[in-house]
């Protein structure tokens, strides 16, 4: 930071009128779509370049001219004059040369109310082309994620790699890798339609549920990117699900899911980072807008008779977060959901979820049980929180010794540093009462 | 700092760019352009800021003793470009410097140069100043 922002006088009056967050990136997203849909999906770089360049133009000249009137519309015809330029210039687009001009200047127009309405529209099915382009099956889910947030969400390798814990020369190779892979499997810039549909979608919404889980799992990395990843999964989902192709219950049950989780977001860490749990979470810092969303979402997740898991664990979010406080909880409700999704999903860390449900229904011993009964339990021993649950359970059976050393292999195996704090503070208090 | 006395001293800022681009998100982009138009708005409300404008990077080099060469550049013959300029009324080379140091984009990798403007012509200064006494006189 420069000293000169903290000193920044009052903007009345001036021409520095306060950007939209993240509108650099945001923008960045809908014009790599808008240009990718006049290049070709086989010239993604090339949409991803002149997009830079729009961009680094407005970095050069608003600072001397103050922002314009309308910085995206700004950075739209620099985009378009940029694109225009460039396939002037390019032998490989002489051929059908007048044509794109043709279609450039149509598609990016400046026009009144009326075609500005239909250009959103038009914006929107690009996006969506983008997004099922990004997640299509021949790209390994690593290249898909990667694909989607630096072309969909305007996120730098850089940024990318501090998500997911790698290294920027590590997502570089990955992204160059599906945009070749996307060219030589020649993938439409299309939105699929009609058998091809739902495996698509489902697709689409897979990715965007790791997309979301990759930020919303507090275990490492950059904190304001994790949460930033949270939100654009979110805004993606919002998008799919507004459109026809992607208007389904299952993507309403999963944009719910992201909406309910996302919405307590602000309340998961303390001042000092540390992680806050559920129960100690003050509630009134819960985004209310994002869970109101997140129950329409739920509700017309439930057309129709089937129940995917992103509605049983949409359900389990709402249950938490229609609760006024922890203790008015609804366990009995979430263990039922739990109950379905555990025959949906063998996943070992569901089946321990559903045992911390359990155990505020029935008690910890039972839920001692069935983490016991629990098949395929082996991947879970280098997990810290199946160690902190164990102790967490023997803790309720006031059994400190056994909890307490539960949680001490927690706290050799949890990476990041809030949770281990919060795993010693835990460890502390056992061995206080159990030399008691 | 041998400069000639000027009644208004005046600086000039450079501002080099060195590739610095290729590496920036969208999102650190918008985080620096805010806090250059920021920086500007300040130099501006404080009357120091006499003049500012971009440089376009579109440029031709010309070159030659004999038979003058015409080149693309400034970017063909080194990836340093000067990006803009900024004059400044301040009273001191201490002051630009310190102005110049809060140049957001020194973040990036970026060097700006101060120079002092020398004053106007010496020999127009010096007509100036002639005629100016004959009509006091």
């Amino acid at each position: 930071m420069s000293a000169a922002s903290q000193t920044m006088p009052d903007g009345s009056g001036s021409r520095v009128q306060q950007l939209t967050d993240h509108l650099f990136r945001h923008e960045a997203g809908k014009l790599v779509s808008i240009l990718t849909g006049i290049f070709g999906i086989h010239r993604l770089q090339m949409a991803e370049d002149v997009v830079q360049e729009a961009l680094m133009r407005a970095l050069r000249t608003w600072p001397y001219y103050g922002t314009p009137d309308n910085p995206a519309a700004w950075l739209m015809q620099t985009a378009k004059h940029l694109a225009l330029d460039l396939i002037r210039r390019e032998s490989s687009f002489q051929s059908k040369q007048t044509k794109i001009v043709e279609f450039v200047e149509q598609r990016l127009a400046e026009g009144g109310p009326e075609a500005e309405a239909m250009f959103e529209d038009e914006i929107k099915d690009d996006r969506l082309r983008l997004m099922f382009a990004c997640c299509h099956p021949s790209l390994p889910q690593e290249a898909q994620t990667a694909l989607a947030l630096k072309v969909l969400c305007g996120f730098s390798p850089k940024e990318i790699s501090a998500a997911f814990l790698t290294t920027e020369a590590a997502v570089a190779k990955r992204l160059t890798r599906a945009r070749q892979r996307l060219q030589e499997k020649n993938v439409a810039f299309e939105i699929p339609a009609g058998v091809e549909l739902p495996a698509r979608l489902e697709g689409v919404l897979q990715i965007l549920y790791l997309l979301f889980n990759e930020g919303y799992k507090a275990s490492s990395g950059d904190c304001l990117i994790r949460e930033e990843l949270c939100l654009e999964a979110v805004r993606l989902g919002t998008l799919l699900a507004g459109h026809s192709a992607g208007n389904q219950p299952r993507t309403h049950a999963l944009l719910a899911l992201m909406l309910l989780n996302g919405a307590r977001l602000p309340a998961r860490l303390d001042d000092q980072g540390n992680i806050r749990r559920l129960e100690e979470q003050d509630r009134s810092l819960w985004n209310q807008a994002m869970i109101q969303r997140g129950i329409m979402h739920l509700g017309l997740s439930a057309q129709g008779d089937h129940a995917c898991e992103y509605h049983l664990q949409a359900g389990i979010s709402a249950c938490h977060s229609l609760a006024p406080d922890a203790a008015s909880t609804d366990w009995r409700q979430i263990l039922r959901l739990y109950d379905h999704l555990v025959q949906m999903n063998d996943s070992p860390v569901i089946a321990l979820n559903r045992a911390v449900a359990l155990s505020r229904v029935e008690g910890p011993s039972k839920a001692l049980n069935a983490v016991e009964s629990i098949l395929d339990s082996q991947p879970l021993d280098s997990y810290h929180l199946f160690h902190a649950v164990l102790g967490e359970l023997e803790a309720q059976r006031q059994q400190f010794q056994s909890a307490a050393a539960h949680l001490r292999t927690a706290l050799k195996l949890a990476e990041m540093a809030s949770e281990r704090t919060l795993l010693s503070r835990r460890l502390e208090e056992m061995e206080s009462l159990s030399s008691d | 700092m041998n400069s000639p006395k000027i009644s208004t001293p005046e600086y000039m800022v450079l501002f080099r760019s060195t590739g610095w681009q290729e590496n920036l998100s969208p999102e650190e982009m918008q985080g620096i352009m805010s806090r250059t138009l920021s920086w500007f708005e300040k130099l501006s409300q404080e009357g120091k800021m006499k003049a500012a404008q971009p440089l376009f990077e579109e440029g031709k080099i010309i070159s030659g003793k004999k038979g003058r060469t015409v080149a693309d550049g400034p970017f063909a013959e080194s990836k340093e470009t000067i990006g803009g300029y900024l004059l400044l009324t301040v009273d001191t080379m201490d002051e630009a410097v310190a102005i110049a140091q809060e140049w957001p984009l020194l973040d990036c990798g970026c060097t700006v140069e101060v120079r002092p403007v020398a004053p106007e012509c010496p020999s127009f200064k010096q007509i100036a100043e002639e005629q100016l006494a004959l009509s006091a006189a």
